[in-house]
């Protein structure tokens, strides 16, 4: 059986002054009905690209699919129309974005925006869809939903927002939902809460969950498999829990050596040297060969495949010859 | 929007007003020229005599601070006295005048507005289109052209080349006497010229805005959002987008709202509209100054309801701005 969401190949450009660069670089990655991925990696490694991808939301131009395909439920969603892609975005796969302060249209009440995407895919009363939305409020755990349901952004915290965002995200039943850093601009607890009703709603509802994020812990708690990108690519992928207790690539392991253990009586935050390179200034070789202690001559000609190793694939020229 | 908030701005727009009478009663004062010699010229000759009569006659030769308590009592009691040289009362030499110039300045709002705004947010779609760049050009040509000239343009245009709108006034003679439609279609007629002249420069400025701040709201999160659930171009564009990038545009129209009556001056005299424009133009060459203060005491009045007006509008806008002050 193949994936409710399967990218495969995937390739996407920008033009940019200093010519096309490339976004994403073959990158393939799928999703089952009920299943959460977690796709992991610093800023700037195509993470929300791929995202912004399969919800056809590429600011084109600059930005272009340069090959690849994107099938959903077997569409391709790359050569599907702009009208086909406005029927599906909304009601078949929905995103949930990293900034609830700025995601919702300040002019118009929440009750109201969630109530648009409701009445957009489906045939109903603007009178239903307002009440439909006082329910998918009280559903995501907002108190007094009727009277909130009237407020304007502004009058709500962050948490809130978030939680507005997940009700106007599900609002159709999408089949996919892709949440691009749901919990970066909340506070720590309020991250758990919102991670709790994203688990709540993939039971309640069988969404496929694409979750990104910097984050190990929230891949640790909501996924079942990961994807770890750098540079565009997709470096390791395997199931969660082999990711996180047994990674092989240098990046991978450097990620996790990351997150700061409470107890432990250390007292500064680790951190991976260096940065992700300019994609404009990537050469033939590993992406990562500069910030690697494992680099070999070969790191600096040939870019490394995904391919399986011990239990996952990995891209890694050291793993691939035994040297780590 | 409390109560409580309305009346205090009412209280300023009313005190703003005593202000603006106070500050043209003295500045009409300061400009050169004698009134009485402008009075006893139109009777034909001036001796000391017929002068100090008429400077008796009419309390200018009391000192100024006197006549300016006795001004705005008058004003107070809605009398803003005597044309010196129609002889008859200013407010009603403006009341038969004021209504062809709200009219004209109103459409002129409309119009610029209107499309402005919307050849704006065309231009905004595509920022690098051929569109976008007409409106560029389009703008800077309508804020460099002066009135006038544009006025006397149309003129030449549309009473030599293309005679399809009348050129002058605001009625024809031979329909005076024809029903109320056809009266109505008559104005509109002459309207459309005038209207437009009037419209152009701000017109340009709108489209200009309204393609700067839609560009940049086109590129907030929220809009995104509305893309992400499935919105058409057309609701991301006019609904989303328009309503937010709609508040500068709201704030630059009030304050515009003042240059328009001031264009509308230059537009009345070049059509030979039957407005406050010619009232003004003649009343300042004759050194009318109960009816120059009318003028001026009238256009303010304008100008502080236009600016109430937007601050309410920017509030009914921007629900972020309700229910503080």
């Amino acid at each position: 059986m193949s994936a409710l969401l399967q990218i495969e190949d995937l390739r996407v450009t920008f033009n940019t002054r200093y010519g096309p660069v490339t976004a994403l670089d073959s990158v393939s990655l799928s999703v089952n009905a009920g299943e959460t991925l977690g796709v992991v990696g610093e800023s700037g490694c195509g993470k929300s690209i791929t995202a912004l991808s399969v919800m056809g939301l590429i600011p084109s131009p600059p930005g272009k699919i340069a090959g690849g395909a994107i099938r959903l439920a077997g569409e391709d969603l790359t050569q599907a129309s702009e009208a086909r892609m406005r029927a599906l975005r909304g009601a078949e796969m929905a995103m949930i974005f990293q900034e609830p302060m700025t995601s919702l249209n300040p002019v118009f009440t929440v009750g109201d925006q969630i109530a648009e995407a409701i009445m957009l895919h489906q045939k109903v009363s603007a009178d239903q869809a307002f009440r439909d939305a006082v329910a998918l409020l009280d559903r995501v755990g907002i108190p007094s939903p009727d009277r909130r349901a009237r407020d304007y952004p502004h009058q709500l915290s962050g948490g809130m927002r978030q939680r507005v965002m997940i009700a106007m995200a599900v609002s159709c039943r999408p089949k996919v939902l892709i949440a691009d850093e749901p919990t970066t601009a909340l506070d720590v607890t309020v991250q758990a809460q919102i991670f709790d009703l994203l688990n709540e709603i993939q039971r309640d509802f069988g969404a496929a969950i694409i979750l990104i994020t910097h984050d190990m812990g929230a891949i640790s708690e909501m996924a079942d498999r990961v994807a770890v990108m750098y540079a565009g690519r997709v470096i390791e992928q395997g199931r969660a829990d082999d990711v996180l207790d047994l990674p092989q690539h240098p990046y991978t392991r450097g990620l996790i050596s990351c997150i700061p253990a409470l107890g432990k009586g250390e007292d500064t935050l680790r951190e991976i040297p260096g940065v992700v390179p300019p994609l404009h200034m990537l050469g033939a070789g590993c992406a990562f060969a500069d910030r690697c202690a494992y680099r070999a001559p070969r790191c600096d000609s040939e870019k490394p495949q995904l391919q399986a190793h011990g239990h996952h694939p990995v891209a890694c020229h050291a793993v691939e010859e035994g040297r780590i | 929007m409390t109560p409580s908030y309305l009346l205090r701005r009412l209280f300023y727009g009313l005190l703003l007003m005593l202000g603006v009478v106070v500050l043209n009663f003295l500045l009409i004062r300061l400009a050169p020229g004698d009134p009485a010699v402008v009075i006893a010229g139109e009777m034909g000759g001036a001796d000391e005599a017929l002068l100090a009569a008429i400077r008796a006659d009419y309390g200018l030769d009391k000192p100024v601070l006197t006549q300016l308590g006795i001004y705005i009592g008058n004003v107070l009691q809605g009398d803003l006295g005597q044309s010196f040289f129609f002889n008859q009362p200013v407010a009603t030499l403006i009341g038969d005048r004021i209504g062809p110039t709200i009219l004209l300045v109103l459409c002129a709002q409309v119009l610029s507005i209107l499309l402005g705004v919307f050849l704006g947010v065309i231009a905004a779609r595509k920022p690098n289109g051929v569109l976008s760049g007409f409106v560029s050009v389009f703008a800077t040509i309508g804020y460099a052209v002066p009135v006038f000239w544009t006025g006397i343009m149309l003129i030449i245009l549309f009473a030599s080349v293309f005679p399809i709108f009348p050129v002058e006034g605001m009625q024809s003679v031979r329909l005076r006497d024809a029903g109320f439609m056809i009266r109505a279609l008559d104005v509109a007629h002459h309207l459309v010229l005038p209207a437009f002249t009037l419209a152009l420069i701000y017109l340009a400025q709108y489209a200009r805005l309204s393609r700067a701040s839609m560009l940049e709201v086109l590129g907030s999160d929220y809009i995104r959002t509305a893309r992400a659930k499935g919105a058409s171009e057309r609701s991301v564009l006019f609904k989303h987008a328009l309503r937010n990038a709609s508040l500068p545009i709201l704030t630059v129209a009030g304050l515009q709202f003042g240059n328009l009556i001031s264009g509308a001056l230059l537009v009345e005299t070049v059509f030979n509209w039957p407005g406050m424009g010619r009232l003004a133009f003649d009343s300042i060459l004759r050194r009318d100054y109960p009816t120059i203060m009318g003028v001026l005491f009238f256009a303010s009045a304008m100008v502080v309801v236009a600016n109430l007006l937007t601050d309410l509008s920017y509030r009914l806008a921007d629900p972020r701005l309700r229910g503080k002050s």
